[in-house]
């Protein structure tokens, strides 16, 4: 934090090493050992996708998924995801074909969305749910959105795609 | 609808939905230059204090801190505020800048606010309106003289008094109150909300030579960019402002005089530099909802004629007079002015001056807070008649044809002041009328037929349904807002191979006004939906306009751009007459070609007359509002929407939990250009509605004037289990086509939220027989209203 060479150019000092894979790529890389997952992935990795609203873990819109299970990103250190699978919004895709996963085709179609900043966080988390119960319930998807904050006030219409979408899937639609 | 649309009229996906489900839309928080640095700010602790001294030597020493700035440093100048420069000596709330440092890294720059030395010497403070009012009270802005705001030369308020007392006065209040059967009274709070962006303020800043770039996020991109190049000295042409994806502002969002010290923060350091808010500096140094206090009055007769009514409020302010009297003037004009046929009314209000943080627009603005106080107070008048509330609003509510006025016939505002000459404005009120597509009497129709109010309504605090302690209540509520018409520019611009650009400065910030653009123009070329692509505000590309403001987006820049597009067709109808040897008269155009009407076959693709005419490009400027006239009577038809909601609450008498179990929600919209987005839009005003009086507290601490609670822990918004479950909720879009807007429609949404809470209060009256009059129906407040 202190090793600043003049001219602007700064070497930071209390880095760790960390292996991440992100979106299956993997990554090596050197990272402060203050610095949350949030921070790394959009600022050392340029995953702009995961958008933070709160900062402490209150809101859900910087959600990633580590290992298939919904975790803020902005109250998980960087050191703590070594070795781990991260998912963010921008591999949700199918990233050969770029088909987009059953979610994010039902939010398109829908208008599931209106300034966006809470997607991410609220496609993901339905994901994991999804992904253990192809077939939930109005309350199941209420309760597993229960931490996504939505200022927009769009529940309703959030709750109609992730319904639409565990249709799709369970139509046979890729499964991702 | 009678007319044939292919684009207009459907729920076609977003425009900019694909970046959002795939995290490409790219916000101001986003961004990263190379060499990029980064900017923090210092804030006072005290709510009003002198700064004796300030020092950042220490500061600026740190290794990797590039600059700072004080009010030493800085010009002294404000984008627009009379009293308040960029950074002042003098500090007016607890949270207010005093100092800025730029970095090669947010924590280096955190680390150097610390090391900045500040000696204050406090002065006294005041929080509450009605102390500030009082004589010998602190003083705000002492050289101002009065805490009430009543303007100044550069803002002026022609018709307020230099009492600061604003009185409009219509018909003949006395006898009014002299004819009644029966007189009401109530006082009535409406309680602070936070405006609470998903992304707090953020601006980055780049010079290239003397050119500034500007990437803010905000809902007001010209004013903005107007301010800025004011406040640097700098010609228009000189300063760009960008806005790419603002994000949710609900009213407030304005980058102000952040944005011009970040430009000077980068113009001394000689690098690009961002600065993003945290989420406590968002709530702490932004915007929210003021607080609202009326003593209101019903005059009513037995036949259920409300024969007289006053108003008198006060709303504090905070330390900013900016947003002067948008919310008194929204309360006078529109919901105590217009909203029932009163002829006798009588309206006072007042702004007062605290040393809390500011306040600026919220949704439903000015008509949110008279309406939390109206609509309690009409119902009890209903009920002292025994008149179905229902029935009683249908008797009272305006209707088109009927007197209407709206904000700006009340103050001067900057976005209108082109239009209309102080002078003009001291004179009596000139009453103009609601048009065709002011529906509030079908809304009302239409939300008790979907609510099954006949069924439901079991009469006077009389509950639906008693299940033990707990107690179902049905209420009403109307309401009615603006959806600004005023000037606007747009240009569409034609592309050799037919598609279109259209250039505006409105925002896309989650409203869908890109979409319903791009709807708009497809429809009125001929195009298909996907051949008109938007770019919103650059304001090196982008022509005027006043952003996104009052619902103003669809009756305002969407107009512009129909018009713009009309433009576009007649140069495009020419050159292919030409080229048909028909007449241009004859024309049409539909699915990519103008053809010669009744010969579908003989025709040409637009993109074949885009490239013979080298360039087309459409441009317009909205025609002023006053001529926007009604035919018969020849007065100015006003912008306004209705809407109406009806809420099923059930209230535990034991805990005071409200549980909000189903919403009905009518709102006139002159047309819906793509149904599924107003629908939403319906949804963000209940769901921010529900929040304001329901969970969310902005409480600023009574001795300190710090606010308490600035995170979303803290500060409760609404979340997906808070609001009623899918088949629960209904949105009613009533579409009748209104005389100003693209194809009939008009602005809507932010009427929705005027209604929330006063359904929801009468209501909780009905299932428990107590009226809530205070800001917030909370456990707590229920609990206190039912003496528990």
């Amino acid at each position: 934090m202190d090793a600043i060479v003049p001219g602007g150019f700064m070497m930071v000092n209390e880095q760790v090493a960390v292996v991440l894979t992100v979106n299956g790529d993997r990554f090596e890389l050197m990272v402060e050992a203050d610095w949350i997952l949030a921070d790394v992935l959009r600022e050392k990795l340029g995953l702009t996708g995961t958008k933070m609203m709160c900062g402490e873990g209150a809101c859900g819109s910087c959600t990633v998924l580590i290992d298939g299970e919904p975790v803020p990103s902005c109250l998980t250190l960087a050191v703590e995801c070594q070795g781990k699978d991260i998912l963010t919004i921008e591999g949700l895709a199918d990233p050969v074909t770029g088909e987009l996963h059953p979610l994010q085709k039902a939010f398109v179609e829908r208008s599931g969305m209106q300034c966006g900043v809470c997607t991410a966080g609220v496609i993901l988390t339905a994901k994991a749910l999804l992904d253990e119960n192809s077939n939930p319930t109005e309350d199941e998807v209420r309760e597993a959105l229960a931490g996504n904050l939505c200022r927009c006030g769009n529940y309703k219409r959030i709750t109609e795609c992730v319904m639409v979408a565990a249709e799709m899937m369970r139509g046979g639609v890729r499964n991702a | 609808m009678p007319e044939e649309f292919s684009v207009l009229g459907k729920s076609l996906p977003r425009n900019d939905a694909l970046e959002k489900v795939t995290g490409q839309a790219k916000h101001v928080a986003d961004i990263a230059l190379p060499g990029m640095l980064y900017a923090k700010f210092l804030r006072s602790p005290h709510a009003h204090a002198k700064i004796v001294k300030i020092d950042t030597t220490r500061a600026e020493a740190l290794s990797g801190v590039r600059g700072a700035l004080t009010h030493m440093n800085v010009p002294k100048v404000h984008p627009k505020r009379k009293f308040e420069y960029l950074l002042d000596e003098t500090v007016h709330y607890a949270g207010e800048e005093v100092a800025v440092v730029a970095a090669e890294t947010k924590e280096i720059a955190e680390e150097a606010l610390t090391l900045i030395e500040v000696k204050y010497e406090e002065l006294p403070a005041v929080f509450d309106a009605e102390e500030a009012m009082k004589p010998g009270a602190p003083l705000v802005h002492p050289e101002y003289g009065t805490n009430l705001f009543h303007g100044t030369s550069e803002q002026p308020v022609p018709r307020c008094g230099s009492d600061g007392w604003l009185r409009l006065e219509d018909g003949d209040v006395d006898k009014g109150f002299a004819e009644a059967d029966y007189i009401l009274e109530g006082i009535y709070e409406t309680p602070m909300q936070h405006n609470c962006s998903p992304m707090p303020r953020s601006v980055v800043c780049q010079w290239n030579g003397d050119k500034l770039t500007c990437w803010a996020d905000t809902q007001n991109p010209m004013y903005a960019w107007q301010d800025l190049a004011k406040c640097l000295g700098k010609p228009q042409s000189s300063v760009r402002l960008i806005v790419d994806y603002p994000v949710g502002c609900y009213g407030g969002k304005e980058p102000e005089k952040i944005a011009v010290l970040v430009a000077l923060l980068a113009k001394k350091t000689g690098r690009p530099v961002k600065a993003v808010f945290t989420r406590e500096e968002d709530f702490i140094a932004t915007h929210h909802r003021t607080n609202y206090k009326a003593y209101e009055k019903i005059g009513v007769k037995k036949d259920g004629t409300i024969s007289a009514m006053s108003h008198r409020m006060i709303t504090n302010a905070g330390r900013d007079c900016t947003r002067f009297w948008r919310v008194p003037a929204c309360s006078a004009a529109h919901t105590c002015g217009h909203l029932y046929r009163w002829q006798n009314f009588k309206w006072e209000g007042c702004q007062v001056m605290t040393n809390i943080p500011d306040h600026n627009s919220f949704n439903g603005f000015g008509d949110s807070e008279a309406g939390f106080c109206v609509e309690r107070l009409v119902d009890e008048a209903a009920e002292k008649i025994g008149m179905d509330p229902v029935e009683f609003r249908l008797k009272n509510c305006a209707r088109p044809g009927d007197r209407a006025i709206n904000m700006d016939t009340v103050m001067v505002g900057s976005a209108t002041s082109h239009d209309r000459s102080l002078e003009a404005m001291k004179g009596p009120i000139e009453w103009g009328v609601f048009g065709t597509d002011y529906q509030l009497e079908e809304c009302l129709r239409r939300a008790a037929e979907k609510a099954h109010w006949k069924e439901k309504w079991k009469g006077w605090h009389t509950p639906m349904e008693v299940n033990g302690a707990k107690r179902r209540g049905i209420g009403i509520a109307i309401g009615t807002h603006i959806t600004a018409y005023r000037r606007y520019a747009a240009t569409v611009k034609m592309n050799h191979d037919g598609t279109a650009n259209v250039l505006s400065s409105a925002t896309e910030m989650g409203q869908g006004c890109s979409t319903a653009m791009a709807q708009v123009v497809a429809e009125a070329l001929g195009l298909h939906y996907d051949d008109v692509s938007i770019q919103f505000a650059d304001t090196a590309a982008t022509p005027a306009g006043f952003g996104n403001v009052g619902s103003g987006g669809t009756s305002s820049a969407i107009t512009a751009a129909k018009y713009a597009a009309d433009d576009a067709r007649q140069q495009l109808f020419a050159i292919a007459a030409a080229m048909l040897r028909a007449d241009s008269e004859d024309l049409a155009s539909a699915d990519r070609r103008i053809y010669v009407k009744g010969q579908s076959e003989r025709g040409v693709s637009i993109a074949e007359v885009c490239f013979r005419a080298y360039q087309i490009t459409g441009t317009a400027v909205n025609p002023p509002p006053e001529t926007i006239v009604d035919e018969k009577t020849g007065k100015q038809i006003y912008d306004h929407a209705g809407a109406v909601t009806i809420a099923e609450v059930e209230v535990d008498t034991e805990t005071g939990q409200l549980d909000v179990l189903r919403i009905t929600t009518a709102h006139d919209c002159g047309r819906a250009i793509n149904p599924i987005i107003v629908e939403n839009q319906i949804d963000l005003s209940v769901t921010q509605g529900n929040g304001w009086v329901r969970s969310e507290e902005y409480i600023v601490d009574e001795s300190t004037g710090v606010v308490i609670n600035p995170n979303l822990l803290d500060y409760k918004i609404m979340t997906i289990l808070d609001m009623p479950k899918h088949g629960d909720l209904y949105e009613i879009v009533v579409e009748s086509p209104c005389a100003w807007g693209p194809f009939g429609a008009k602005g809507m949404s932010e009427t929705a939220i005027t209604t929330q809470a006063p359904a929801i209060a009468n209501a909780i009256y009905n299932a428990i027989g107590v009226r809530v009059k205070g800001a917030h129906l909370t456990p707590e407040k229920i609990l206190e209203a039912l003496a528990k």
